[in-house]
């Protein structure tokens, strides 16, 4: 059995606790799945299951040669099946037992073959344009990838205990969530007060952090988290950090998703901290993160257009560095 | 004058199928058996060694041996079903097309068809010669007859990880700027590259933040390596870890003799070339406890039982600190590589081919 490992190199949080050890072993075992799944959700595929592209590839090969054109050996076995006054060799008796299922009679064989390559292109063809069209729309409604990376870590500050106690007294139960997390700090706060918390944090190696510290976390963009869960299903929402490193574009969505998975009466909290985030910006940075923050009338404006009601200021959250704190909430 | 000819699909100077295939057939020629490579598609860095395989049935004698080198979907296949000659199929394996499905449904999908001809091939077979008995498994449950198994001839020269094990020195020490982690092999979603990435995270944040990892290996899918980087990145590694692509063999030679560790964390492996290299090349191997690769270690590397970043980057570091069990694993590799003998592997190959082909062995 191999020894521990040593705990992590910095051992005083951003939050100001103290890692006291490695982490343990629920927290190791959790931190190993949120990797994993970080890694699982980039699969282009999107599951372990068959997609459509796959089910209709796999019919034309069914009825048609291998890959034809792709090679002179696989024209000419092509060739040599399609000839009606060939008589049928060992190998034609070998793939007829292989295709059987897939014949109706060996007269209509090729006939059957023509048309289903017709098929196979044209959804080939559709696929094509389908992926270039979600490729399209991807790079229009998220943000740039691998932009997130570029934004230095930074502590939550003191507007933390203010949401948490807001988000506490507000929320009609369900999980809250917080995007983006960093460490947890607000997560650690928010379970201590009895709500069951979820952070999203794009940036791995803070997401590690924080799942090492207990937190549960996702490594992933927040729309790309929110996507994927239930509609009225969240108890509260809090967005730090990515409502100033995101393009307007890729804001409006991630308000819908918000509202979306929102229950009712549960609470949204946009934390904008314009100064901190543009004098924590590496040149690098700049050119990738496109995201301007925003004045806090424009977020008023904009929750209120997302649907959220109660759109006001958390006096307590103060106005640091030209920090605010809006709060709003989803209808009754 | 019939002979014993060599097939495959493609063959590529730099991979482990068509390393095998050169040497397998310089083999025969040795014992003055005739003996051809025919490919399906012509490569230009290997067209003199090659001929198209349809000009096979005119050059075919009565009484030849055919080999195929099976390792993916071919029209060679079924082609060579078809045909009369005596057929042995050597056996590198198929990765599952589950693994492949979601990077790159047309990889998946030749996986299948790979599986489908090998259950083609399984009656019209005579002999069929596994890389290991993981891989002769696979041959019994596709309905395989007769079976054996020869390691692949199919590892750098013994020149070069010569050359690398004098780079490394007797009892070569780790890095103290950070441990140097090298993975060798095709960056393909079964290699599972993202566990040591997510290892290498893990051993950056506990203890070795100057830990590194050089990737060497020609991408099997660009899928699957846009989104290894994009992990990469999303991890903090960015610095860290180094795509190197496809690399000569001088090149990989190098990596073996300055690396500190091998480590492999494949899903599914038929019998792990690089593992065998790193051995000769005095490189201590860090390997999930997966596929063929316990029995190709066969005790001279460490083996991880649980598939997990904390487990993998925790025994990497033990490793690294213990030298007295880094030399004693050097000396199981050496042991273990006189048990596998790979230099004779590809003459103990011809000689179960002639034993199949006594007319082409009589005319010599």
């Amino acid at each position: 059995m191999p020894a521990a490992l040593p705990p992590t190199g910095d051992d005083t949080h951003a939050d100001g606790e103290h890692n006291g050890g490695s982490p343990g072993v629920e927290d190791q075992a959790r931190a190993a799945r949120a990797l994993r799944e970080a890694f699982a959700r980039l699969a282009p595929q999107g599951s372990d299951a068959w997609n459509f592209l796959a089910a209709f590839t796999h019919l034309g090969d069914r009825y048609g040669p291998y890959h034809p054109g792709a090679s002179a050996l696989s024209d000419a076995l092509d060739a040599e099946s399609r000839s009606g006054a060939r008589r049928q060799g060992r190998l034609d008796r070998l793939r007829a037992g292989r295709d059987r299922q897939a014949r109706t009679a060996e007269g209509d064989r090729t006939e059957l073959e023509e048309a289903m390559g017709h098929v196979v292109e044209a959804f080939r063809f559709l696929s094509a344009r389908v992926a270039a069209l979600e490729a399209r729309i991807a790079a229009q409604d998220r943000p740039v990838e691998g932009a997130a990376w570029l934004v230095p870590a930074r502590e939550l500050g003191d507007w933390v205990e203010p949401v948490a106690a807001h988000v506490l007294a507000r929320t009609p139960g369900g999980e809250v969530v917080h995007a983006d997390c960093g460490e947890g700090a607000l997560l650690r706060t928010c379970a201590a007060g009895g709500a069951t918390a979820h952070g999203v944090e794009p940036r791995g190696a803070l997401a590690l952090r924080a799942l090492e510290r207990g937190c549960s976390v996702t490594i992933a963009e927040a729309s790309e988290y929110l996507s994927g869960r239930d509609a009225d299903s969240l108890g509260g929402i809090v967005l730090s950090g990515v409502v100033d490193r995101l393009p307007l574009h890729a804001l409006l969505p991630l308000l819908a998703q918000s509202r979306r998975t929102l229950a009712h009466d549960a609470p949204l909290v946009v934390v904008s901290e314009p100064g901190t985030a543009a004098g924590a910006r590496e040149p690098v940075a700049l050119d990738l993160v496109d995201g301007r923050p925003l004045h806090a009338a424009t977020w008023e404006l904009l929750l209120d257009r997302a649907g959220f009601v109660e759109v006001a200021p958390l006096p307590a959250g103060g106005r640091q560095d030209g920090r605010f704190v809006l709060v709003a909430a989803t209808p009754s | 004058m019939s002979g014993i000819h060599h097939f495959v699909p493609v063959l590529h100077r730099g991979d482990a199928v068509g390393r095998h295939t050169l040497r397998l057939r310089d083999a025969t020629r040795a014992r003055g058996i005739r003996s051809d490579i025919y490919v399906d598609t012509v490569e230009a860095e290997t067209a003199g060694e090659t001929i198209p395989v349809l000009d096979y049935p005119g050059a075919a004698e009565s009484g030849d041996v055919v080999v195929y080198q099976f390792a993916t979907a071919s029209a060679m296949a079924p082609w060579l079903a078809g045909r009369s000659e005596t057929l042995v199929v050597n056996y590198h394996n198929i990765t599952p097309p589950d693994l492949m499905a979601p990077w790159d449904n047309h990889l998946a999908l030749g996986q299948l068809r790979a599986q489908g001809d090998l259950r083609l091939l399984a009656p019209r077979t005579t002999l069929a010669v596994a890389d290991s008995a993981y891989n002769e498994a696979h041959l019994a449950g596709s309905g395989f007859a007769a079976t054996a198994v020869i390691p692949p001839s199919a590892a750098l020269d013994a020149a070069a990880t010569a050359a690398a094990r004098s780079a490394r020195g007797p009892a070569a020490r780790p890095a103290e700027d950070g441990a140097r982690w090298l993975a060798v092999g095709r960056v393909s979603p079964n290699k599972a590259l993202e566990s040591t990435v997510a290892a290498l995270a893990v051993a950056r944040a506990h203890g070795d933040p100057g830990a590194t990892l050089q990737i060497i290996g020609k991408p099997a899918t660009e899928s699957y390596v846009a989104s290894l980087q994009r992990y990469v990145a999303e991890l903090g590694l960015a610095g860290a870890v180094t795509f190197a692509g496809h690399a000569s063999d001088a090149s990989v030679a190098a990596a073996y003799g300055s690396a500190d560790v091998l480590v492999v964390t494949s899903e599914h492996e038929g019998f792990c070339v690089p593992v065998v290299e790193a051995m000769s090349a005095g490189l201590p191997v860090v390997a999930f406890d997966q596929g063929a690769v316990p029995e190709v270690l066969g005790g001279a590397g460490v083996l991880v039982a649980d598939k997990d970043p904390y487990a993998l980057a925790t025994s990497i570091r033990d490793l690294l600190a213990d030298a007295p069990r880094r030399a004693a694993l050097g000396e199981a590799a050496r042991r273990r590589l006189a048990e596998l003998d790979l230099d004779t592997a590809a003459d103990r190959f011809v000689s179960l081919l002639v034993r199949l082909a006594p007319a082409a062995a009589a005319s010599t």
